[in-house]
C-alpha cells in the first residue's frame, strides 16, 4: 500500500469522529440562532442578522464565505501542479481585504439602512425606484447562484467522501446503497459512496441553514474560519520540518525545497499496456496510485491514474492511463520508500507506451505528430535529452494544456482584477457588508481579515511547494493533495488523529459558502419576488413559513441537481463568480457614489456586463470548442471584458438619459433635513 | 435633476463624502499594488536565463519575495494605517429594525415605472 492509503486507513476513525463533533457544533449553533429569531423582525433577522454583526462575526463570515472550497482543494492542487508562480497568481490578496470590504462597505451599509434594504436587489430597486431593476437583479442572482450551488454541493460531497473513504461503516453503506440504486435510471452511473456523502452533506447544510437563518450561517462561518486557519498553521511547520530532514547541513528547509524544485521536470501522461509479470489464471487488479517500473540503465517510473483489471483469461490489459515521473530525485525517493506500492508482479510493454508531455515545460514533439513517440524525448540511455530547468520556480509555470504556460503576463494582470475587484462585486459579499453594526466594526474587520488572509494564502503556497518534494507523483489526482498531505504530515509526526481536523478545513470552507448562497437565493425569492411584487401586505407568519419552505426547496433542488452534476466543477464556479461581478459591480459603484446615476444607465450597465461576459464564453464554443474555454480578447480573462463594458455602458447610458429625480438624490446623497 | 433644485455640494452627507474619498484611496492602493507586483515579478521571475542559480530570500525565489511577499507585509501596514488612522467613524443612520413600510415604496416604484 502506498503512504497515503496506509495512513488514511489508520486515521479514518479520527476523521469520522472529527466530522461528527463538528456537525454537532453546527447544529447547536443553528438551534441557538433560531431562538434569536423570536421577538425580532423576522425577515431582517433571518436574512441579515438585524444588521448587528460585531468584529469577529463580520470578519470571519466575510473571510470564510469568500474562501470557498477552492481555497483548500483547487488552490493546493494548482500550487502542486505549477509551483511557486502561484504566489503571483494569488498576489492581489495583499489588497483583497481592503478592496473587497472597504471599496463599498461603509456606503452600502448606509444606503441599505436608508432604504431599509435586506437584499442586494432591494438596494438597487429602492435606490432607483425601479421595480424592473429589482427583478432583473433577482433573475441574475438566482441564475448564477443556482448553478454555483450545484457545483458547490458536488465539491462538498467529494471532500466528505475523501474524509470517510476508509471508514468501514461507510464502505458497508456504499455497498448496500449500490444494490438499491442499481437499475434505477436516475442514478445510472452515480457512485453510491458519492450519493451517500451528497445526502449527508446536503441534508446537514439545508437543515441548519433553514432552521437557523443568517445568524446560524454567520456563527458556523466563524467556527469554520477558525478551523481553516488552525489547519494551515499546523501544516506549515510540519511540512517544513519534514523537508528539512533531507536538507544538507546549513541549508534551510525552504531553501532546500526551492533548490529541489529547480531540477524538477513535469511528468508525462499517457497510456500503456500492462502485462502479468508471471504466469497465472486469476484476475489481477491494478489500483489507482500503484507504481510500475521499467528497468533500463536508469529506472523509469510510472504511476497508474485509473483502476484497471487484467481478467482471468487475459495476459495483459491495454490502454491503462499512467503518469511517468521524469525527475530523477523523485524517482529515487519513491524507489527508496518502503511503503510505496511498487508492483513487481506487473510489467509495462515498452512498445505500447503513448505518452504526452506538458504543452509548456515538457519535451518537444520533434516529429510534429501531436504526441511524444517512444524514444523521441530520450537519449540512448533512456534519459531525457534536454530537460528544462527551473520551471517550478519561475514564471509562467509549467502547464499540460496551455502553450504559453500557466500564468502568462496577460493572465497575471487578469487575476489581479479577478480576486481584488471582482471580489468586491459579489452579491454574497455585499449582503455581508449590509450586516455590520457600525463603522468601527468595519475598520477593525478589514484589519482582521487582512491578517487572516496573510496567515492562510502565502503559507498555503509554501506548504504545497513542500508537497512537491514530499509526495511525488500526485499529479495523478491533484485534487486529493490537501487530504493526502494532511494525512502524510500528521502520521509522520505521530499525530494521526490531527488529520481529521486538517481535512475538516476544506469541508468547512465549502459549507460556509454553500449556506450563504442558499440563503441568498431564498431571500431573493421571498423578499424580492413574493413580498415586494406579489403580496406586499403579507403577514409575518406567512413570511416565516415561506422563508423556511423556499430555503428547503432551493436546497433540495440543488442537491438533486448534484446527483448527476455537470462535469466542469471549477469552471462553473469561475464562470458564475466572474459573471456576477461583471453584472453587479459597475451599477452598484455608480449607485453608491455618483448622484447623477439613474435606473436606465444602471440597468444598461448590468445587462451589458452580463452580455459581454457571456459572449466571451459563447465565443469559446466557436474558438475553442467548449463553453468553459472562453475566448480571451487580447488574451485577457472575460472578467476584464465584462467589467470594462459594464462600467462604460453605465456611464454612457446614464449621460444619454434623463437625470434622476431631485428628491431621490437628496434622500441618498444629502444631509437629512433633521440633521 | 436640475442643479438648481439640489442644495450645494457642501450639503452632501458626510458619510457619503468620507466613504467616496476612502474608496478612491483604496482603489489607488490596488493600482499601486498592481503596478508593482505584476511587472516586478514578470521582469525578474520570467525568462530567467540561469534558473539553476536563482536567487532566494528565506528560501523563497527572490522575484516572488520582493514582488509579493514583502509587498504583502507593506500592504498589511498600509491597511493598518488606513483602518486605524485614516478611515473615519461615520454615522450609518438608524437601524430600520421596525417592519418595513413596503406599501409606500411599492407605490413609489409603481409610479416611477408608469412615468418611464
Amino acid at each position: 500500500m502506498n503512504n497515503s492509503i496506509l495512513f488514511a486507513a489508520e486515521s479514518s476513525n479520527a476523521a469520522l469522529w472529527t466530522f461528527l463533533i463538528y456537525m454537532l457544533a453546527v447544529f447547536s449553533l443553528a438551534a441557538f440562532s433560531n431562538k434569536l429569531l423570536q421577538g425580532k423582525n423576522f425577515l431582517s433577522e433571518y436574512f441579515l442578522g438585524s444588521r448587528g454583526l460585531g468584529v469577529w462575526a463580520f470578519a470571519l463570515t466575510f473571510a470564510a464565505t469568500s474562501a470557498s472550497g477552492g481555497s483548500f482543494t483547487g488552490f493546493p492542487s494548482k500550487i502542486y501542479t505549477h509551483g511557486w508562480v502561484l504566489g503571483l497568481w494569488i498576489g492581489s490578496y495583499i489588497v483583497v481585504p481592503i478592496c473587497a470590504m472597504g471599496l463599498l462597505g461603509k456606503r452600502i451599509n448606509q444606503v441599505a439602512r436608508i432604504s431599509s434594504a435586506i437584499t442586494v436587489p432591494d438596494i438597487l430597486r429602492d435606490r432607483f425606484r425601479s421595480v424592473s431593476f429589482g427583478l432583473i437583479a433577482v433573475s441574475l442572482i438566482v441564475f448564477f447562484m443556482s448553478f454555483n450551488l450545484v457545483a458547490q454541493f458536488k465539491s462538498g460531497s467529494l471532500i466528505l467522501k475523501t474524509l470517510v473513504l476508509d471508514v468501514t461503516v461507510f464502505q458497508n453503506a456504499s455497498t448496500t446503497v449500490s444494490g438499491w440504486i442499481g437499475g434505477v435510471s436516475f442514478f445510472e452511473g452515480v457512485d453510491a459512496g458519492y450519493l451517500i456523502c451528497l445526502l449527508t452533506f446536503g441534508v446537514a447544510v439545508i437543515i441548519y441553514t433553514t432552521y437557523g437563518g443568517f445568524h446560524a450561517v454567520v456563527w458556523t462561518d466563524v467556527m469554520q474560519g477558525i478551523v481553516m486557519v488552525i489547519g494551515v498553521l499546523i501544516m506549515l511547520p510540519l511540512a517544513l520540518m519534514l523537508v528539512a530532514k533531507d536538507a544538507p547541513e546549513g541549508t534551510g528547509a525552504l531553501q532546500h525545497a526551492t533548490e529541489q524544485m529547480v531540477h524538477m521536470v513535469p511528468p508525462e501522461k499517457g497510456t500503456a499496456t500492462i502485462q502479468r509479470g508471471a504466469e497465472g489464471d486469476s484476475s489481477v487488479v491494478i489500483r489507482q496510485g500503484d507504481w510500475l517500473t521499467i528497468s533500463a540503465e536508469s529506472t523509469r517510473l510510472f504511476r497508474v491514474t485509473k483502476e484497471k483489471e487484467i481478467s482471468a483469461s487475459s495476459a495483459s490489459v491495454a490502454e491503462v492511463p499512467v503518469l511517468e515521473i521524469m525527475t530523477p530525485r523523485d524517482i529515487q525517493r519513491v524507489l527508496n520508500d518502503e511503503t510505496a506500492s511498487i508492483r513487481s508482479d506487473l510489467k509495462i510493454d515498452v512498445e505500447s507506451l503513448a505518452m504526452t508531455a506538458y504543452m509548456f515545460g515538457g519535451e518537444e514533439d520533434r516529429n510534429g505528430n501531436g504526441k511524444l513517440d517512444p524514444g523521441e524525448d530520450r537519449n540512448q540511455n533512456g534519459e531525457l535529452d534536454h530537460p528544462q530547468k527551473g520551471l517550478y520556480v519561475t514564471g509562467p509555470g509549467p502547464d499540460p494544456n496551455q502553450m504559453n504556460g500557466f500564468l502568462p503576463l496577460s493572465l497575471a494582470f487578469s487575476f489581479f482584477f479577478m480576486w481584488a475587484i471582482s471580489g468586491a462585486g459579489q452579491p454574497s459579499s455585499m449582503v455581508r457588508l449590509m450586516a455590520f453594526k457600525d463603522t468601527m466594526t468595519l475598520r477593525r474587520s478589514i484589519f482582521t481579515v487582512a491578517i487572516y488572509y496573510s496567515m492562510i494564502y502565502f503559507p498555503l503556497v509554501i506548504i504545497f511547494c513542500c508537497a512537491r518534494i514530499l509526495l511525488p507523483g500526485m499529479e495523478n489526482e491533484p485534487d486529493r493533495i490537501m487530504p493526502a498531505m494532511a494525512v502524510f504530515l500528521t502520521e509522520n509526526v505521530g499525530l494521526g488523529w490531527l488529520a481529521g481536523l486538517l481535512v475538516a478545513a476544506p469541508f468547512a470552507a465549502v459549507m460556509s459558502t454553500v449556506d450563504s448562497f442558499l440563503l441568498m437565493i431564498s431571500s431573493s425569492l421571498v423578499r424580492d419576488i413574493y413580498q415586494r411584487n406579489i403580496d406586499p401586505k403579507v403577514k409575518e407568519k406567512t413570511i416565516k413559513m415561506l422563508s423556511y419552505v423556499f430555503t428547503l426547496i432551493v436546497g433540495v433542488g440543488a442537491m438533486l441537481g448534484a446527483v448527476n452534476p455537470p462535469q466542469f466543477l471549477q469552471d462553473i464556479i469561475v464562470y458564475t463568480g466572474s459573471g456576477l461581478a461583471a453584472a453587479f459591480l459597475g451599477p452598484m459603484v455608480f449607485a453608491l457614489y455618483w448622484p447623477r446615476s439613474n435606473a436606465s444607465g444602471s440597468i444598461g450597465g448590468m445587462l451589458a456586463g452580463f452580455g459581454a461576459h457571456l459572449s466571451m464564453y459563447c465565443g469559446g464554443i466557436v474558438a475553442n470548442g467548449s463553453f468553459f474555454q472562453p475566448y480571451r480578447l487580447f488574451n485577457f480573462d472575460p472578467i476584464i471584458v465584462g467589467l470594462v463594458t459594464s462600467f462604460t455602458a453605465t456611464y454612457v447610458v446614464t449621460l444619454l438619459t434623463e437625470p434622476p429625480p431631485a428628491d431621490l438624490v437628496k434622500k441618498y446623497f444629502y444631509k437629512s433635513q433633521e440633521s | 435633476m436640475s442643479s438648481s433644485s439640489l442644495p450645494d455640494r457642501e450639503q452632501y452627507d458626510p458619510t457619503f463624502v468620507h466613504s467616496r474619498r476612502e474608496a478612491i484611496v483604496i482603489f489607488c492602493s490596488w493600482v499601486v499594488a498592481l503596478i508593482w507586483a505584476v511587472p516586478y515579478c514578470y521582469l525578474n521571475g520570467y525568462n530567467v536565463t540561469d534558473p539553476e542559480n536563482i536567487k532566494t530570500v528565506f528560501g523563497i525565489p527572490a522575484w516572488l519575495f520582493w514582488g509579493i511577499a514583502a509587498p504583502w507585509i507593506a500592504a498589511n501596514l498600509f491597511t493598518t494605517w488606513f483602518c486605524f488612522a485614516y478611515m473615519k467613524d461615520d454615522d450609518l443612520g438608524e437601524n430600520p429594525d421596525e417592519p418595513v413600510e413596503i406599501e409606500d415604496s411599492q407605490e413609489e416604484a409603481d409610479k416611477q415605472e408608469s412615468d418611464q
